[in-house]
């Protein structure tokens, strides 16, 4: 038992003290389907590096309303976290929270290590990617313009910043001549694709998505779904992104966090979310019906 | 002699009474724009001086613009000359239009783009001179439209307490009990009422947002 | 693209012709202001065409100024040079001091208040003196023998008085002139519009009247001016006021107004007002013929 720590191969090491020590089982086949542990190095490095974003007892409360009580989450590098909920539950806030759009009453928000009220928070709010519902583009503003507005103010050469409009129009899959157009003239899926684009203009690593694909119609929201995964496969950002739907959740989160009423209550993959014994969680699968099975086996875990 | 022979003929005194006309329409405006406007954005941004700013204006307006002028001559400095006068009572009535406009204008915005800017990292200052006011501009601009065209037509009264400008025709037709002498007066200012109007106008929907 | 251009290119053209032709202007032409009754214009008129004549200016007339305060205005603010005053009203309405009938210490007094308040400065008295006036009928007065104020006081008490309204109104009007003499009227004195007191004096309704020593209906009607002997009402000599800057400017102006002082007595302006009010002759017309007739002018 005392070599589990750093030996989990060790065929004497029982599984619950690999899940003690936070390693995954892994299914891996071999000819006689006998169970084989994958050797865990790369993998332990994977899920204890530093967390990009932390949550340490955050409360937030406004008017004597409490928003968020006590609310603690780690938040991993190069994972999308999918913040679960449904209106009024906290999603929204705890996303607010992490760029300083709102401040906490009690607890802190470390980004990378540092606590976000000790960092400037202009250079705070650069440095993370925000993706809205409404999408917010500058009316007055061309495509190109608007994607080239961070870039701008933190002082690229016109160059590189004309090059980066270039990369990510292809990257959201728009055309180049996209970039002269202004949003009004673009369609609701096209106007999130600059979004997107506009968000991950200057390269933040971080990235805050508020139920960003809610407003567009299923089809379009299926296709922006599946394209910004294989975005993530490409870029691996850490991303937070707010829905208050299952499925979304199921389909774009590594982990899922549930929260009601202001209170954290399961962080799971999605496979263990479909199969939990936690009464909201199971809740929540219910309301959502059938297929979730093949979403939750779809996704990354 | 018919109005147009008669402007013709004495049109040194159209063109002088006009130039007076307009310097107390622009400096006013000019005046009411540098104070207006910027209690426009600070009631757009402080919602809590909303009622008092805009209750303040809108008191002025209601004054009869005579009645103000005779208010103010009693002041040291400013009640010694009609045109000094003239300019401050012009620039208080130009102050609603316009600071109501700016409010609008600002607070007509989608909320969506102001959150979107603050979340990517805009100052404050950054927000307001690139987001807010360009998408303002044209709203603002109608505010000071409405702003120019009232102010002509005050500048007219002016005439009565020595100011000058155009009204100055209108008051000396009267007392000659002389229509083209009256004409020549109103009808430049008709005009240039017209022309404010409809130049600021294009200009309006030239700025518009898109 | 080529609209905008377009109208650039006509503002651009504009804008000089209009900024040329207001400067060609002010170099050698003189505004000449006046207020919005006949004596008053009448003497711009005068002044206008004494100037024309001796001068190479150009004159422009801003007459039909409504009034002291907008004349004032308008000279302070340098939109006119010139315009004719009466001493009485600069003193009570501009300088805000107690009228005085002094004819001389008024002049000096508000000339050298102007020049030191307002960089204004008075010409010389045109020679006749606008104040009040008690008429009455030039009948009685020969019937009467009477010629002063102090010689009609004993047969005041039967007659009708008829004042305007402001001469009731004002403390220096009625009230201070019943004082100075002991005058006592027959009932209350009437009070009507002043363009009906002559109409009034003249068909009996009333025996005295209250109106201005330069009334153009005085003679044509035959009436009479009581002397004011005690001096009670204020001097209210007709002098051109002119900006000082105006003078150093154009110092022909003062060589050309100088002939016009003193040179229209009660009388003179009497007519003139009668030629202008009673007989609806152009002012322009009588003011030239009346500058011929005393060599003033070619």
């Amino acid at each position: 038992m005392t070599f589990c720590p750093t030996r989990p191969n060790h065929p004497w090491c029982p599984e619950s003290a690999r899940r003690l020590f936070g390693y995954q089982v892994a299914q891996s086949s071999n000819e006689v389907g006998e169970l084989h542990i994958v050797q865990y190095a790369e993998r332990m490095q994977e899920t204890a590096p530093d967390p990009a974003i932390e949550f340490k007892e955050v409360s937030y409360a406004i008017g004597g309303e409490p928003l968020l009580r006590s609310f603690s989450l780690l938040v991993h590098p190069g994972e999308i976290l999918v913040l679960l909920g449904r209106s009024g539950s906290g999603k929204t806030t705890s996303l607010k929270l992490i760029n300083r759009l709102v401040s906490p009453s009690s607890g802190e928000i470390l980004v990378h290590g540092m606590p976000n009220s000790q960092t400037d928070l202009i250079q705070l709010r650069r440095g993370i990617g925000y993706v809205i519902q409404d999408v917010g583009l500058f009316p007055h503003l061309t495509v190109e313009k608007n994607i080239a507005l961070v870039p701008r103010m933190q002082g690229w050469t016109a160059e590189r910043i004309r090059a980066r409009i270039q990369q990510m129009l292809k990257l959201v899959g728009l055309s180049q001549e996209m970039g002269s157009r202004y949003p009004h003239q673009l369609s609701g899926g096209q106007r999130q694709r600059v979004g997107v684009a506009r968000a991950l203009a200057a390269d933040p690593e971080i990235v805050l998505m508020d139920e960003p694909f809610g407003a567009l119609d299923p089809l379009t929201r299926d296709e922006l779904q599946r394209e910004f995964l294989s975005l993530q496969k490409e870029l691996r950002k850490t991303v937070v992104f707010v829905t208050h739907d299952l499925r979304e959740a199921m389909l774009m989160g590594s982990r899922i966090a549930l929260l009601e009423a202001g209170k954290l209550v399961v962080v799971l993959n999605p496979r263990e979310f479909l199969h939990s014994d936690d009464p909201l969680a199971s809740a929540y699968v219910r309301a959502f019906g059938d297929g979730l099975e093949s979403i939750a086996n779809r996704g990354e875990s | 002699m018919s109005v147009l022979q008669f402007m013709l003929q004495n049109r040194g005194q159209v063109f002088e009474l006009t130039l007076e006309h307009l310097w107390m329409v622009g400096v006013s405006t000019l005046y009411a724009i540098l104070v207006g406007i910027p209690l426009g954005i600070l009631i757009a941004h402080r919602p809590v001086f909303n009622k008092p700013v805009l209750a303040g204006a809108n008191i002025i307006q209601t004054i009869p613009s005579l009645a103000l002028f005779g208010f103010l001559l009693p002041l040291p400095w400013l009640g010694e000359r009609a045109d000094r006068l003239a300019i401050l009572a012009l620039t208080l009535y130009a102050l609603l239009p316009i600071i109501r406009n700016t409010y609008t204008g600002i607070r007509g915005i989608e909320p969506a783009v102001l959150e979107a800017g603050r979340g990517m990292g805009l100052t404050e200052m950054q927000l307001l001179t690139q987001v807010e006011l360009p998408l303002a501009v044209s709203v603002i601009l109608s505010g000071v439209r409405t702003a120019v065209v009232i102010s002509i037509g005050l500048a007219t009264i002016a005439a009565a307490i020595g100011a000058g400008g155009l009204g100055e025709f209108i008051f000396r037709g009267l007392a000659m009990v002389d229509n083209r002498v009256i004409f020549a007066g109103a009808i430049p200012a008709a005009a240039l009422a017209l022309l404010a109007d409809l130049g600021m106008g294009s200009l309006e929907r030239h700025l518009q947002p898109r | 693209m080529r609209n905008r251009r377009h109208r650039w290119a006509v503002t651009s053209l504009i804008l000089p012709l209009l900024l040329s032709c207001s400067c060609s202007m002010s170099k050698n032409r003189v505004v000449i202001g006046s207020k919005n009754f006949t004596e008053s214009l009448i003497l711009g008129e005068l002044m206008a065409q004494q100037i024309e004549t001796h001068t190479q200016l150009k004159v422009e007339r801003r007459f039909y100024l409504a009034g002291t305060y907008i004349c004032q205005q308008a000279i302070l603010a340098g939109r006119i040079d010139i315009y004719p005053e009466y001493t009485g009203t600069a003193l009570t309405a501009i300088l805000k001091e107690k009228a005085s009938s002094e004819e001389n210490a008024v002049y000096q007094e508000v000339k050298r208040e102007y020049e030191n308040r307002f960089h204004l400065t008075l010409g010389r008295p045109f020679g006749f003196n606008d104040t009040f006036a008690m008429e009455i009928r030039g009948e009685d007065a020969r019937r009467l023998h009477i010629e002063t104020l102090s010689q009609a006081v004993p047969f005041a008490p039967q007659w009708r008085a008829g004042f305007g309204y402001e001469f009731i109104e004002r403390p220096d009007g009625y009230r201070g002139l019943a004082a100075a003499y002991g005058l006592h009227f027959e009932g209350e004195p009437r009070v009507m519009d002043l363009g009906l007191l002559a109409r009034a004096l003249h068909d009996h309704e009333i025996d005295i009247a209250a109106g201005n020593a330069t009334d153009g209906l005085i003679s044509a009607m035959d009436f009479f001016i009581l002397a004011d002997d005690r001096h009670y009402f204020p001097a209210y000599q007709a002098v051109p006021v002119l900006r000082m800057q105006s003078l150093q400017e154009h110092p022909e102006l003062a060589v050309a107004l100088e002939p016009l002082a003193g040179k229209i007595s009660d009388t003179d302006m009497q007519h003139l007002n009668y030629q202008a009010d009673g007989l609806h002759e152009d002012v322009s017309n009588i003011v030239r013929e009346f500058l011929r007739s005393r060599h003033l002018i070619p």
